[in-house]
């Protein structure tokens, strides 16, 4: 059984997303296949250079860097989205998969979710 | 087995991003079940019309809404949840 | 085939009560799935949805009362509900085992309901023919 999570709110200004990764984790420590995929404002997840101690927040984007340590399978994100928050391909952090979701991207996975 | 792969539940309004995303990701394979505010989608049907489209009948009753098909009550959601393939809630 | 009777669900509710119809419909639809002869294995609180399980909701007495209309389907069907522990603490809703520990105020969790972790939601979707979440609608 393999679960994609879909992460489509931006960070810090809602919880959502932070609570789909920590149900990404969930089910990497319990040994259950899980990847992830950002879309719409969600793809700002993946900006560097994020600096959030001002808004008394802990990054996002160390959370992340962690992920393929924790287990999480694949990092994907919509291309459209990418394009327009200005994020180009190569700035994206590593291992992050760019992609046209459609149906078939999400087709191979047997459970699709978000948070909230 | 199922007459459809995927149910993709939607209960976002049209102008959501969530239901554009739910379009995006779906294809002509699959089924809508349109619950909640998603049933407004129900005002203007046109945009759907390529696809299997389902609605929760006392959330578009409550709404002033109607279908002339697929209008469903509770225990049909049970069944068209267990239809299909898998199963997603936008 | 797959309408026999020996499915079983687990439901998972993000959304508040009174700030989104996500409890309501997750409450008409878990009646119709016991009524369609099938198992509810647990009902798991995320997120928002944990304000589900608060004591401390008094709505208008002409209004559904949703903490308690939950309650009795649970303890009516022997259905096991859970509020996920991380979503719960930060949102104000403790147990009396929480309310020692972090040595609060008070404790506000309905006695159908327990607090723990998001193994429970991992270990039911495993187990469930089918997980469906009822997330907030805005």
């Amino acid at each position: 059984m393999e679960t994609l999570i879909i992460i489509d709110q931006a960070p810090y200004g809602g919880f959502s997303g932070r609570e789909a990764l920590d149900m990404a984790f969930s089910l990497a420590a319990f040994d259950q296949p899980v990847s992830l995929l950002f879309t719409g404002a969600g793809v700002n997840w993946l900006r560097k250079g994020q600096m959030p101690d001002e808004i008394y927040q802990k990054s996002v984007e160390k959370n992340l860097s962690a992920a393929p340590v924790f287990g999480i399978e694949k990092l994907l994100a919509d291309e459209t989205s990418c394009l327009r928050y200005n994020l180009d391909k190569e700035d994206l952090p590593a291992g992050v998969v760019v992609v046209d979701t459609d149906a078939k991207v999400i087709a191979s996975f047997t459970q699709v979710l978000f948070a909230g | 087995m199922s007459d459809f792969h995927t149910l993709h539940i939607l209960n976002k309004p049209p102008e959501h991003p969530r239901f554009a995303e739910c379009l995006g990701m779906s294809s002509s394979d699959d089924a809508l079940l349109l619950i909640e505010n998603g049933v407004l989608a129900l005002a203007s049907p046109e945009r759907l019309s390529d696809r299997k489209v389902y609605a929760l009948s006392p959330d578009a009753r409550a709404r002033g809404l109607t279908a002339s098909e697929g209008l469903l009550d509770y225990t049909d959601m049970v069944s068209l949840t267990l239809k299909a393939e898998r199963v997603i809630s936008w | 085939m797959s309408d026999a009777p020996d499915n079983t669900f687990s439901l998972v509710i993000t959304g508040a009560p009174y700030s989104s119809q996500a409890p309501q419909t997750a409450l008409a639809f878990a009646k119709a799935v016991v009524d369609s002869g099938h198992l509810i294995d647990r009902v798991f609180l995320y997120g928002d949805g944990v304000h589900l399980a608060s004591t401390l909701i008094a709505p208008p007495s002409d209004e559904l009362h949703l903490p308690h209309a939950w309650s009795e389907f649970l303890t009516e069907h022997k259905v096991p509900a859970v509020a996920c522990i991380a979503s719960a603490l930060r949102r104000g809703l403790v147990n009396q085992e929480e309310q020692d520990r972090y040595e609060l105020g008070a404790s506000n969790v309905l006695p159908a309901f327990e607090i723990a972790g998001l193994g429970e939601w991992v270990e039911s979707n495993v187990k469930s023919t089918r997980t469906i979440y009822f997330h907030a609608g805005s």
